[in-house]
């Protein structure tokens, strides 16, 4: 634990000012606001007036809260702080110390959970008509949650770095994410309200917890948190000890047959065929890379089936009207949210793959300029090939989807992509940081990448929203298309003005890109 | 004809400290050049200025006869680097990624294929053409990194340690191609911790001690004294103090 501080430490005095200083003022934000919502829970819980009301909404709470621990690290593919574990077996340190540090660790991945818990457990403990052991029943609740998600942890990390298993595990992710609100919007609300308002089962842990926090002592609701303690130490323990005996390069199984590799070799060349080099090369290099990148393939199955999954009952559900704005703006709504997930290796650090192998661009003789166009053209590539995929989808679930809407959707994600391009470049350049492709997660704290979107979404959708805006005061499609193509004029002078900043900026910072991309990974990750 | 490699007065100073301080340096076109010194004396320093991939503090530097970085991408052009830490994309089969380099060098398509497989069958690696180089030994690595370097039939080779990790074998038929090179009428600058490899291979040698050029002289000189290579760099970094024990080990 102490190396894994220490790690973090010294990790902010060398790293960029500017970008520490963004991270720092973006987890403020972002904690910020989940710090306040705890005050508010231990404001509410504190009142024996509201405690009535508050129990029958505390079950679903901590289901809540428990979902959040176990399911957004999973679907934001981002696993906290971990500890590369074979790396320290050398030394003669107990396997379980190790284990419990690993358990630890996972405290990264839900800061915000434990903020609320905290406040709750505070406000609780405040209340006079609270007994005061209650709000303790708290802890197991947050021990569970530990040991699970580093169970869930080890089991994903073992699934997804097997070739095709880890296809299919995350299809039945985007399926188990996009489950409540399919039930929710396709006729089985009244099921899941009876289901909800039904008395609650008492063997499960947000149950129990309730119960117990409120100060309902039973000794059911004692013996269910225990069993459910001891059964997740068990699961996570049982993961923990498999994956020390998993062989990741073996899992794996990286060397394609000879038949796999003839059938995509057409598309690998395709660049090459449309562009001369040294453009089409950095391409076509960027689309095989790219293509056998554990990382990125989780990325762009999600990109293309969260998107689809998750906004189709929406969209097309029982409740929802076929020709509401959600249906009517389907394919465009789509697209630019798996513009957003692909965000984080197509743009925000688009070296980071690369790592040390950045001197090779650096090295050749060729402009910094073209190397950045060949990444940018690759991803406008990638990015053609998910909203292909997702129209194709489209089509085939018979969604009413006219070619105008088509043409619509393509501009949109054209124009939103001209300015993340232009923000992604300066971004890779300023901010680079190694990426272990071979790692479907990443370990880096979710705050940068929400301050990301936080920040550069709404900027490169203000063109489109103005679309819009000329659509609704002007009531023609002309308009749309006309301030659309304004946009769109505005995102190519922005991305070229960009692209010779961040060609200047990689002239003078080209020492500090190689040392940044040229970090390795050791035991301890921070 | 220009000297493949003058450096007059080069400086790198990394905040307080100079990392290369005031370095001369004369390498003739055709030349094994050895560049020797302890960890930390500069020498990675020294070949990412040459490469242009960290600018200098001051001083000059021409490779070729060309200045740079005024002429940067027509000297990059010629010179082939294997530098310390690989510069593989690991996602990348062996004959892809020559093939890649050959073509970030002006090579055309068919060219850079053809002389690509070619030098995987020379370094011993065209057994395997569709493993991944993140799968490689270190050897390997080293070996793919050597023949994407030769590629583009550089004039100057920039070689950082490129026998490090290397076995018995595949360091024998590296340094066999770079001699045919040599042969040739390229110029190779060598760093290399292994001091039997640099009398070996080399027909001049300059050691940097903390930034600084501690010697420069051709090898047939330093064979003429009765000092073996490994005395001389000891005593020219002015380490010559013996091994100190502790207590407790």
């Amino acid at each position: 634990m102490w190396a894994q501080w220490r790690s973090t430490r010294n990790r902010f005095p060398r790293a960029n000012q500017a970008g520490v200083a963004f991270t720092g003022i973006m987890g403020l934000i972002w904690y910020g606001v989940f710090t306040y919502l705890a005050v508010v829970a231990a404001f509410l819980l504190s009142s024996p007036a509201e405690l009535p009301t508050l129990r029958q909404v505390a079950p679903g709470a901590l289901l809540l809260c428990f979902l959040y621990w176990q399911l957004i690290p999973v679907l934001t593919a981002s696993m906290g702080s971990s500890l590369d574990i074979r790396k320290l077996l050398v030394y003669p340190v107990p396997r379980g110390s190790l284990f419990w540090v690993e358990v630890a660790l996972r405290i990264s991945t839900s800061i915000e959970m434990l903020l609320l818990l905290v406040g709750s457990g505070i406000g609780l403990a405040i209340n006079p008509s609270v007994p005061i052991w209650a709000p303790l029943a708290l802890m197991p609740f947050v021990v569970i949650n530990l040991l699970l998600s580093a169970g869930v942890r080890d089991l994903l990390v073992r699934l997804l770095a097997r070739k095709r298993v880890r296809e299919v595990v995350v299809l039945l992710l985007v399926l188990c994410a996009a489950l409540p609100q399919t039930l929710l919007l396709s006729g089985s609300r009244g099921r899941l309200r009876q289901f909800f308002s039904s008395a609650p089962v008492p063997a499960l842990p947000w149950n129990a917890t309730a119960e117990l926090s409120f100060g309902e002592f039973s000794w059911f609701s004692a013996a269910t948190l225990l069993v459910w303690m001891a059964a997740a130490y068990f699961f996570s323990r049982w993961q923990f000890e498999r994956g020390l005996n998993f062989d990741r390069g073996e899992a794996s199984g990286r060397t394609t047959s000879a038949r796999a590799a003839n059938r995509l070799e057409w598309w690998y060349r395709l660049p090459s065929v449309l562009l001369r080099d040294p453009l089409g090369a950095l391409v076509e290099k960027e689309l095989r890379f790219l293509s056998r990148t554990p990382r990125f393939r989780l990325v762009f199955t999600m990109g293309f089936s969260f998107g689809l999954l998750i906004w189709l009952p929406m969209a097309f559900g029982r409740v929802a009207t076929r020709h509401s704005p959600l249906a009517d703006n389907y394919l465009a709504l789509v697209s630019v949210y798996a513009l957003l997930i692909l965000s984080d290796t197509l743009f925000w650090n688009c070296f980071g793959f690369d790592r040390g192998a950045v001197q090779l661009y650096l090295s050749a003789p060729l402009k910094f300029s073209v190397v950045l166009a060949g990444k940018n053209l690759a991803a406008v590539f990638f990015v053609a090939l998910e909203v292909s995929a997702i129209a194709l989808v489209c089509a085939l679930l018979r969604l009413p989807l006219p070619a105008i809407k088509s043409l619509e959707a393509i501009a949109i994600t054209f124009v939103v992509m001209l300015f993340i391009l232009s923000i992604g470049n300066l971004s890779s350049v300023y901010n680079p940081r190694a990426v272990d492709p071979s790692k479907s997660f990443r370990t880096a704290a979710s705050a940068r990448t929400q301050a990301m979107l936080m920040l550069a979404f709404p900027v490169a959708l203000i063109p489109v929203a103005l679309a819009f805006l000329a659509r609704f005061a002007f009531d023609s499609e002309w308009a749309f298309f006309g301030a659309l193509a304004g946009g769109g004029a505005l995102g190519a002078t922005v991305y070229f003005y960009s692209l010779g900043s961040a060609v200047r900026a990689s002239e003078q910072r080209r020492e500090e890109i190689i040392v940044a991309l040229s970090r390795g990974d050791g035991p301890i990750a921070s | 004809m220009s000297a493949a490699i003058s450096v007059r007065n080069l400086r790198k100073v990394y905040g307080s400290k100079a990392a290369v301080d005031g370095l001369d340096l004369e390498v003739p076109r055709g030349c094994f050049f050895g560049f020797l010194g302890p960890n930390g004396a500069g020498k990675t320093t020294t070949i990412r200025m040459l490469m242009g991939l960290a600018p200098p503090t001051s001083g000059s530097i021409e490779l070729l006869g060309l200045p740079m970085p005024e002429h940067a991408l027509e000297v990059k052009g010629k010179i082939g680097l294997v530098p310390d830490e690989s510069l593989l994309f690991d996602h990348l089969t062996g004959p892809e990624f020559t093939e890649f380099v050959g073509r970030m060098y002006g090579l055309d398509r068919t060219v850079a294929r053809e002389r690509g497989q070619e030098l995987l069958e020379l370094f011993e690696l065209s057994s395997e053409p569709r493993k991944l180089i993140g799968d490689y030994s270190k050897g390997m690595r080293k070996r793919i990194a050597m023949a994407a370097a030769l590629i583009h039939r550089p004039e100057l080779f920039l070689l950082d340690e490129p026998f490090e990790g290397v076995d018995a074998v595949g360091a024998r038929l590296m340094k066999e191609i770079l001699l045919e090179q040599v042969r040739r009428g390229a110029t190779m600058f060598l760093t290399s911790h292994v001091l039997e490899v640099v009398e070996r291979l080399c027909d001049r040698v300059a050691i940097i001690q903390q930034g600084k050029l501690v010697l420069d002289s051709t090898m047939a000189e330093l064979r003429s004294s009765s000092e073996t290579l490994e005395d001389i760099f000891v005593r020219a970094v002015g380490a010559e103090r013996p091994a100190e024990t502790l207590d407790w080990l």
